[in-house]
């Protein structure tokens, strides 16, 4: 009961007046300061609002252990079963962004690295099991958790983490397995996805000792598929020249849709990003001072150097219009039907980007691309996530030789610096920019 | 010193057999059967044996990629991916009339798409996906899909039906070959051969057709003897596939033996079901393929992967654990500090060995091979 209470409170009393207050206190040190001058246009207020929201998360889930059910969760996972009975979802991808940037990533990695984990392996991996080893976490603490959820459309590679998790914390792990996709999913592979759906439910609902309530989880269905229009909607005003944003700032400000999706928060936060990106467009403000040239970035970031690397790029007047990461949050809400639940979410998980073969990919990434008149595109060939990375190789070729734009194929992790070569890898880019004239 | 055979004695206990090359052309000659180039790891070869196709494995080939095609996967990936991609787009694989694709891990499902679809394959392709996570309704209905998928597919390709009967019979032939197989990875210790012929012959099934490789098994089998025959140290073995093949001779010669495999081309694919067979062969073709023992990539969990782990060093009384795995191979990766930690708590010493499908031993892991073995002849000596 203890426990339940300041879970409460974290979430809806001390925690959002800890964080106004230290939001006092932070305009307070910067009044009188004049806004640093630099190669990107005014912040977006939004983004205020974005660290409320995801410090308050995180602040929740420092007591939700003991107070509701915790379920670890991939990405990819269809959450919407999870969400009517009550479970508090905590992303490990996304608390390992956080270390990204942060840097704490070598330290984390190191300390499993001593147990024999390979630093070939992901870093995103290495991260978590880093911080579940020492229990070092910017987010203060993370709580155990009850259930460990997995599916397998952006990678097999979060079922080695999970299973090696599952291990350690003594807890069910529950997959689903998305068989891989080439043109349209088979029949029985989108039979196989909803079966499994059936068949965590009944797991979800023993660990959380309550039953999925039909009316609420069509609810939860409509608000994710509304959340991913929304989050589309944001993307899509970067069509607009200038680009009121960057696709950097695209990256920091999916973390709703990823962690958050399903609930009103989410949607509500994307109701107010909407409407600032198209006061935006409407005013000709841009996400960087000077738009000389637009740019599609394909693949993860490299969250250890995204204010670096956006910096390089926007003192030359590029900007990164669009990504197939931030993309695929958007894409796949379409497929959901609040009018067949199971069946339409089987078919939505399954069709995401990385479980979908390299003619549907290169089609993503020509039409981006197109859409959002790229003249040129980085593909970062990240060490870490082998199936975002295999075939960029003939990508960049194909790209190169059928829209006629300059590709850039960058080396690089998503999470572990120490995978990053940074001025080779600066060379390269400045190089890139310079062939644009 | 305790030794096992001599290399010379290993090389003369077996007569040669026909080379991939030979076998594709020997079975379409004189039998007119098919040939399909086979990615690596579980696939259902009894509906290739029906159909009459002669299933060819390619676990890379061993050494570096060549070809054009050398660098069109990035050199964080695994050989195994990199070398198949090289050696396809390069028309190595030209004396195969098709090729299959099983989605074992990110990289070989990337390989799939990316030879098919961007270049690199220009015949007949199929893939197959296995389910993951082990037994569940689910999955047994989704293996049975699949595998009529595959098959339906199949028959259309060679213009062959595949009856019940035909299949009932090649799940036959394939039980037989599994049960000689076990019984001579089983009997290890008895059996009077080296391990470098023993995992030739072993590995000649990745492309003979089977009654041939039956054949080669049985009469191995019948050299089992009722004592040990092997005096070096006995271990077990776990990783990816047995390259470079020299890695064995190395074993036998620093005076160890593998007396338990979990080699994924090898001990991971060898099924033990004691003659049990369901009438219906579909529903039997389901059962014998998820009864394999625990394998990473199908994501079996790990606690269960450590329990046969540890049942295989103890059948076989291994007195050390060599994890011989391949760099970038992440479902084999993934476990290393598991199996770590389940030998290391019972007192057996561990040595992790990574490979990049090279054509020989380095002469580093060779001694760190002859080391570890020195290091456990040192222990015993103690004990």
């Amino acid at each position: 009961m203890l426990r339940r209470i300041q879970y409460e409170l974290s979430g809806h009393l001390v925690g959002p007046a800890l964080l106004r207050a230290k939001e006092w206190r932070r305009r307070r040190s910067r009044r009188g300061l004049a806004p640093k001058a630099g190669p990107f246009g005014p912040p977006l207020e939004s983004a205020r609002k974005l660290k409320e929201l995801m410090s308050l998360h995180y602040l929740q889930g420092r007591f939700a252990d003991g107070a509701v059910p915790v379920a670890w969760v991939t990405s990819g996972f269809p959450v919407e079963l999870l969400r009517p009975l009550g479970f508090f979802t905590l992303y490990p991808e996304n608390h390992a962004a956080m270390c990204g940037v942060a840097r704490t990533v070598p330290e984390l990695s190191d300390a499993v690295e001593k147990e024999g984990y390979s630093r070939d392996l992901c870093s995103y991996a290495r991260t978590d099991l880093g911080c579940v080893a020492t229990g070092k976490t910017p987010a203060g603490r993370l709580p155990k958790p009850d259930l460990l959820a997995c599916c397998t459309n952006i990678c097999q590679t979060v079922l080695y983490w999970y299973k090696a998790l599952a291990r350690r914390f003594g807890v069910p792990l529950v997959l689903i397995d998305t068989p891989f996709v080439y043109g349209e999913a088979k029949p029985h592979h989108v039979a196989y996805v909803r079966e499994q759906l059936e068949e965590l439910v009944s797991v979800a609902e023993r660990v959380s000792g309550r039953r999925v309530d039909p009316q609420e989880f069509v609810a939860v269905i409509a608000r994710a598929k509304e959340g991913s229009r929304l989050w589309g909607e944001c993307l899509a005003t970067a069509r607009s020249r200038p680009a009121p944003w960057t696709g950097f700032d695209g990256f920091f400000h999916m973390a709703p849709i990823v962690a958050l999706r399903g609930s009103e928060a989410c949607n509500a936060y994307y109701r107010l990003l909407l409407d600032e990106l198209r006061d935006r467009v409407a005013r000709g403000t841009g996400g960087i001072r000077e738009e000389r040239h637009r740019l599609l970035w394909d693949n993860l970031p490299m969250w250890f150097a995204v204010r670096e690397l956006s910096t390089l790029f926007a003192e030359q007047g590029f900007n990164f219009v669009c990504t197939s990461y931030t993309n695929a949050w958007a894409e796949a809400g379409v497929l959901v039907d609040p009018a067949d639940p199971y069946g339409s979410i089987a078919r939505a998980y399954t069709h995401i980007i990385l479980n979908q073969d390299l003619t549907n990919r290169l089609g993503i990434l020509r039409r981006l691309a197109r859409d959002y008149a790229c003249d040129g595109a980085v593909l970062h060939s990240d060490r870490s996530c082998k199936p975002y990375s295999i075939g960029q190789v003939d990508l960049k070729d194909r790209l190169g030789e059928e829209l006629g734009i300059r590709v850039l194929l960058l080396e690089a992790d998503h999470n572990d610096p120490r995978a990053w070569a940074a001025e080779p890898g600066e060379n390269r880019i400045a190089a890139f920019m310079e062939s644009f004239g | 010193m305790t030794q096992t055979l001599s290399t010379d004695s290993r090389e003369r206990a077996f007569p040669p057999a026909p080379s991939r090359r030979d076998s594709i052309h020997r079975q379409r000659d004189a039998h007119g059967r098919r040939s399909m180039a086979v990615l690596p790891i579980h696939y259902p070869k009894e509906i290739l044996t029906a159909l009459d196709i002669l299933a060819v494995e390619v676990w890379g080939p061993p050494g570096p990629p060549r070809g054009e095609a050398a660098g069109r996967i990035q050199s964080y990936v695994c050989a195994v991916v990199r070398n198949a991609l090289a050696f396809l787009a390069s028309g190595g694989a030209d004396a195969v009339d098709g090729v299959l694709f099983p989605h074992t891990c990110d990289s070989l499902q990337g390989l799939a798409t990316q030879a098919t679809d961007l270049g690199g394959w220009g015949k007949a392709a199929f893939v197959f996906q296995h389910p993951r996570g082990g037994e569940r309704p689910s999955a047994r209905r989704f293996a049975l899909e699949e595998l009529r998928s595959l098959a339906r597919e199949l028959e259309a390709w060679t213009g062959r039906s595949l009856s019940p009967e035909l299949l009932a019979a090649a799940i036959r032939l394939h039980d037989e070959i599994d049960s000689c197989r076990a019984s001579l990875l089983d009997g290890r210790a008895r059996l009077p051969i080296g391990d470098p012929e023993l995992y030739a012959l072993l590995r000649r099934g990745e492309w003979l057709w089977p009654e041939e490789h039956l054949a080669e098994l049985r009469s191995a089998v019948g050299r089992l003897g009722p004592e040990p025959a092997q005096t070096g140290l006995p271990l077990l073995v776990t990783g990816y596939v047995p390259e470079p093949m020299s890695l064995l001779a190395t074993l036998n010669d620093a005076g160890a033996f593998v007396a338990a495999d979990d080699y994924a081309a090898v001990g991971r694919r060898v099924v033990r079901r004691n003659g049990v067979a369901d009438a219906d062969p579909w529903t039997d073709l389901v059962s014998r393929h998820l009864a394999y023992p625990p394998c990473p990539t199908r994501g079996i969990d790990q606690a269960a992967r450590m329990r046969h782990l540890v049942s295989l060093a103890e059948a076989s009384g291994a007195r050390g654990v060599l994890v011989h795995v391949q760099k970038f191979c992440e479902p084999e990766l993934f476990d290393v500090p598991a199996i770590l930690a389940a030998f290391t708590a019972r007192g057996l010493p561990v040595l992790v060995l990574e490979g990049e499908l090279e054509r020989s031993l380095s002469g580093q892991a060779e001694t760190r091979v002859e080391a570890f073995v020195e290091l456990l002849r040192a222990r015993g000596r103690a004990a």
